[in-house]
């Protein structure tokens, strides 16, 4: 393997945090409930990431740390969990860390324990946005479920695929490895908390989400399961290299190039859009690697491509697949713009905060956050892939370049023109 | 401690947020870990603003915890040299707070050019609205400069503010409004006010703050200190427009004569309209037409902000006809204000709650034909299927159209009266349904599963909302969903028949009924008891 060329910079702080894993956690994990202990902001900022969202009953809540909470030693959530238990009559209860708490130093570790049951475990999960980005946190959600994993015996040889993804995708997984005659272990997560899948020294782990790096790491360390080494399940390409080296993990060798070389000319319409387009990711959601490999594959230049977390080993294939390209580790934000102002990217993946700004500068960004929560892993998400690229150019190039801004005149408060002394409205 | 689900307002640095983004040459530095910058992307997406927001985040990570890394002094020195503010306003988070470290110090350590003011909101103490006014109170006290008054009547406008609710648009509105009086606009604050802006605030002859949630306490303070009258109604609905007008008149005149300054007279109204040759509002004739016949046995109830709440009430009561049946706000802080105000006007106790769930059962037990609430009583009312409309925040993307839509002033009476129009059931039309069944919009079928439903799958996108809101029309999520009812077919056949806007209703009452009765097979029998024993 070639050495990666990470260049590290000195923080991206345009993401989101940790907690906001739950958005979607508590969905997969159908019999779940998360628990935030943390503060109004806590409760602020998942009504604001989450807010689009309308559910029928979340089964997510902050326990709301006020001021007379910050003398307690430990904070006390027993009637808190009586009131979830028969309000939502959950299969586990997931305790998140926030950054209050952990400044002042509360011992979740203990905290969990004690309130836990026989039938209702309460799991601490560390997730604050002191420490997690964005889908990072659904790693600590994962380490916590291992104690519920069961173990399997060594001659057990079955293959899990770990990251959330949701029901159509993981049936499409497990029909997938049954056509290529792979036994299927389970989904971590799975759905119920009943359902998890055994894991033991036989299991091969097939992450299928690109920011999981530390469970896997303890999965093997702790239950001597080999973690996959290939490229994520993202386009034709890392669908290919994805399940050909999963076969070879069973000793089956597949040749799915044919299979590989459809897919692409299925999406020869967007292909052909996306070649010679210079694509910029500014980091935000940690899928950063796998995508920009595929469009590298598809044709596009990929000026930059940063995250906010790289694992050397874990994303080893796709630094392998990206040598040559820049690849940034939580990038300065500021070089960012300049460097984009500069090299004039076709279209650039860039957090929530950032896109309409960046859009208001006369570039051609989209919202990294729709990545995590769309159908785009393996063979049937490829179109659903390419054309989230496609989308955005086609649509900005439908449009009449905003090369007058009168168009954005007033939008922002601080650059409309100096106040004005005479009234210019007359009724 | 508290389990909450759902915030009405945003946190203390949201507050702080508002202001600078509202400001020119202001930036608001978070000392936070960088969770905290959610904050940005609301001014982002919700006013999708084309430049970057001014405020940054000066990442606080755990390493840095343990290393005592502190990264503000760079943070400020960069923000000079890339955008040369004047002012940047440094404020700590909820997490940060409680390390006690003297930010001042800290911050006079990057040595900056520009104005570095620490801003002590203690979140624990403050959410949005009280650390928004309090700081435009600091700013207005700091740079607020005497100085003659202006020549010619002119007016601040004090309080609207990046994420205001409709903001723009009743800027626009009260612009249109002092042209057509012929009075000078002398300073807008905190929306586009840069700090020579704050300092020539003391030469306008009158102040306007309509909003009880920002803008009055500065309002108060230039009073005191410059003895600048104030304004401090809300011109929501006509005649209180018309009252605004008349007041705002007689202050400027007041001072007119003691400067010697030229009379402002109110002009005809008609000059208010938009062509100059109309009524300034519709609001008067529409509220007396036949079709408005039906409103006035309407029954609404009201929650939300304070100005927009007492403002909605007393609009729906005495320009509409309308009845109201009961009203509410999460701002306990404004609860004794807002209770002097609707004396009168609400049948009950004001609901002071910042619980959803407690306003949500308030209107369940309510049944009102209108509510008029922020996004949050948008969701529970879906659920309750009850028509609602957003009159105060938090708000939606919904809620940020492009069309000039005001609550202020005479537009604003008349954006409002649609409002409520096109969200209420209509007259004519309800009555033929009334009478006869379906009327041919049958849209919904059969009574829905009383059991809940789990509308939304993994792969819900950001758009999702309709989507699930289509999915689960009747869906109760508030309490009571466990118990799985049968219709008998029967029963099912003759719900079928009550009109589909108000199926929902009585498939709940009759559930209700039965569960109370100890059953749980819904029979014609049982329809027809619980029809009975809820008055029909």
């Amino acid at each position: 393997m070639p050495p990666a060329q990470i260049i590290r910079e000195d923080g991206a702080y345009h993401s989101f945090c940790g907690l906001t894993c739950v958005g979607w956690l508590y969905q997969k994990i159908k019999d779940s409930f998360f628990l935030i202990l943390g503060t109004h902001t806590c409760a602020h900022l998942l009504q604001n990431a989450l807010g689009v969202m309308i559910f029928a009953r979340p089964r997510f809540g902050v326990a709301l740390l006020e001021e007379t909470d910050l003398s307690k030693q430990q904070p006390e959530l027993a009637t808190m969990i009586n009131e979830i238990r028969a309000e939502h009559k959950p299969s586990v209860i997931f305790l998140l860390s926030s950054c209050t708490p952990e400044v002042m130093k509360v011992e979740f570790e203990g905290l969990a324990q004690k309130l836990s049951r026989p039938e209702l475990p309460v799991l601490f999960v560390p997730a604050s946005g002191l420490d997690y980005t964005f889908s990072q946190a659904e790693d600590s959600v994962l380490q916590a479920l291992i104690p519920f994993c069961p173990l399997a015996p060594a001659d057990d040889k079955r293959v899990v695929f770990l990251g959330s993804i949701n029901d159509t995708i993981a049936d499409d997984f497990a029909l997938e490895a049954a056509q290529l005659d792979l036994p299927v272990g389970g989904f971590l997560p799975a759905s119920r908390f009943a359902e998890l899948p055994a894991i033991g020294p036989g299991t091969i782990l097939a992450p299928v989400q690109p920011y999981l790096a530390k469970v896997a790491n303890r999965l093997a360390r702790e239950r001597g399961a080999t973690v996959l080494s290939s490229l994520f399940p993202f386009g034709p390409d890392g669908t290919r290299a994805f399940w050909e080296d999963l076969a070879m993990a069973f000793g089956k060798q597949v040749d799915l190039s044919e299979r590989e070389a459809r897919a692409w000319s299925r999406i020869e319409a967007h292909v052909e859009l996306l070649r010679g387009k210079k694509v910029f990711f500014t980091a935000d959601n940690l899928m950063e690697l796998p995508l920009a490999r595929f469009l590298r594959h598809a044709g596009c230049e990929i000026v930059e491509c940063s995250s906010t977390y790289i694992n050397k080993r874990f994303h080893g294939r796709e630094l392998a697949a990206l040598e040559g390209v820049r690849v940034v580790e939580q990038p300065n934000f500021d070089r960012q713009l300049r460097d984009i102002a500069e090299l004039q990217p076709d279209i650039v993946i860039s957090a929530l905060a950032t896109t309409n700004p960046l859009i208001g500068q006369g570039v051609v960004a989209k919202w990294s956050t729709e990545f995590a929560f769309m159908p785009i892993h393996g063979w049937a998400g490829i179109g659903t892939l390419a054309g989230m690229f496609t989308k955005s150019l086609r649509r900005h190039s439908q449009l009449d370049a905003l090369a007058d801004p009168v168009w954005t005149a007033g939008l922002m408060p601080s650059t409309i023109p100096l106040q004005v002394r005479r009234p210019t409205i007359t009724g | 401690m508290r389990l909450a689900y759902w915030m009405y307002q945003g946190t203390a640095h949201h507050g702080v947020g508002r202001i600078a983004n509202s400001m020119r040459g202001v930036h608001a530095v978070f000392h936070a870990p960088q969770g905290d910058d959610y904050v940005n992307p609301i001014f982002t997406m919700l006013e999708r603003t084309p430049s970057f927001p001014q405020m940054t985040t000066s990442v606080v990570s755990g390493r840095d915890l343990a290393q005592g890394t502190i990264r503000l002094p760079e943070t400020l020195q960069q923000i000079e040299a890339k955008l040369h503010p004047e002012l940047m306003i440094v404020c700590a988070s909820c997490s940060t707070i409680l390390l006690q470290e003297d930010l001042q110090t800290i911050s006079n350590s990057a040595r900056t050019q520009a104005e570095v003011l620490v801003y002590d909101a203690n979140p624990y103490r403050m959410q949005e609205i009280l650390a928004s006014e309090g700081l435009l109170n600091v700013l207005v006290k700091r740079y607020a400069q005497a100085q003659p008054l202006t020549p010619q009547p002119s007016v601040n406008v004090l309080g609207p503010a990046s994420l205001g609710f409709h903001v723009r648009s009743d800027l626009m509105c009260l612009r249109r409004m002092m042209a057509t009086l012929g009075v000078t606009i002398n300073v807008v604050a905190p929306w586009g006010a840069a700090l020579d802006d704050l300092r020539r605030l003391p030469a306008a002859w009158v102040n306007i703050a309509p909003y009880r949630e920002l803008g009055q306490g500065a309002a108060r303070q230039l009073q005191a200190e410059f003895g600048t009258p104030v304004i401090y109604e809300a011109p929501i609905g006509v005649q209180p427009t018309l009252r605004w007008l008349n007041r705002l008149v007689e202050l400027l005149n007041e001072v007119g004569a003691q400067i010697d300054g030229p009379p402002v007279k109110l002009p005809p109204l008609t000059d208010f309209s938009l062509d100059g040759l109309s009524a300034p509002s519709g609001v008067p004739w529409f509220a007396r037409t036949a079709d408005m016949e039906s409103f006035s046995g309407k029954q609404a109830f009201v929650y939300g902000d304070a100005t927009h709440t007492v403002g909605t009430v007393k609009f729906l009561r005495d320009e509409l006809a309308m009845e109201i049946a009961g009203a509410g706000t999460y701002l306990e802080h404004e609860a004794d204000w807002m209770r002097e105000q609707l004396e009168g006007y609400v049948p009950e106790d004001l609901l002071v709650t910042d619980e959803f769930q407690q306003v949500a059962k308030r209107i369940e037990a309510l049944m009102p034909n209108l509510v008029c609430g922020t996004q949050m009583e948008r969701h529970s009312c879906r659920k309750l299927d009850v028509p609602v409309m957003v009159i105060a925040p938090p708000t939606h993307i919904e809620d940020h159209l492009l069309a000039y839509r005001p609550q202020l002033g005479f537009d604003g009476a008349d954006v409002l009266a649609d409002t409520v129009y096109l969200t209420a059931t209509l007259g004519l039309e309800k009555h033929l349904i009334d009478m006869f069944g379906d009327a041919g919009l049958e849209y919904a079928d059969g009574p829905s599963d009383s059991a809940l439903q789990a509308p939304v799958s993994a792969e819900a996108t950001v758009d999702a909302e309709p989507m699930v809101v289509a999915a689960a029309p009747t869906a109760m999520a508030l309490d009571d969903d466990v118990i799985q009812f049968v219709w008998v077919p029967e029963a099912q056949a003759m719900l079928k028949k009550v009109p589909f806007f108000v199926r929902g209703r009585v498939q709940r009452n009759t559930e209700r009924f039965a569960r109370e009765q100890g059953h749980t097979t819904i029979t014609t029998e049982l329809l027809l008891s619980a029809k009975e024993s809820l008055g029909g």
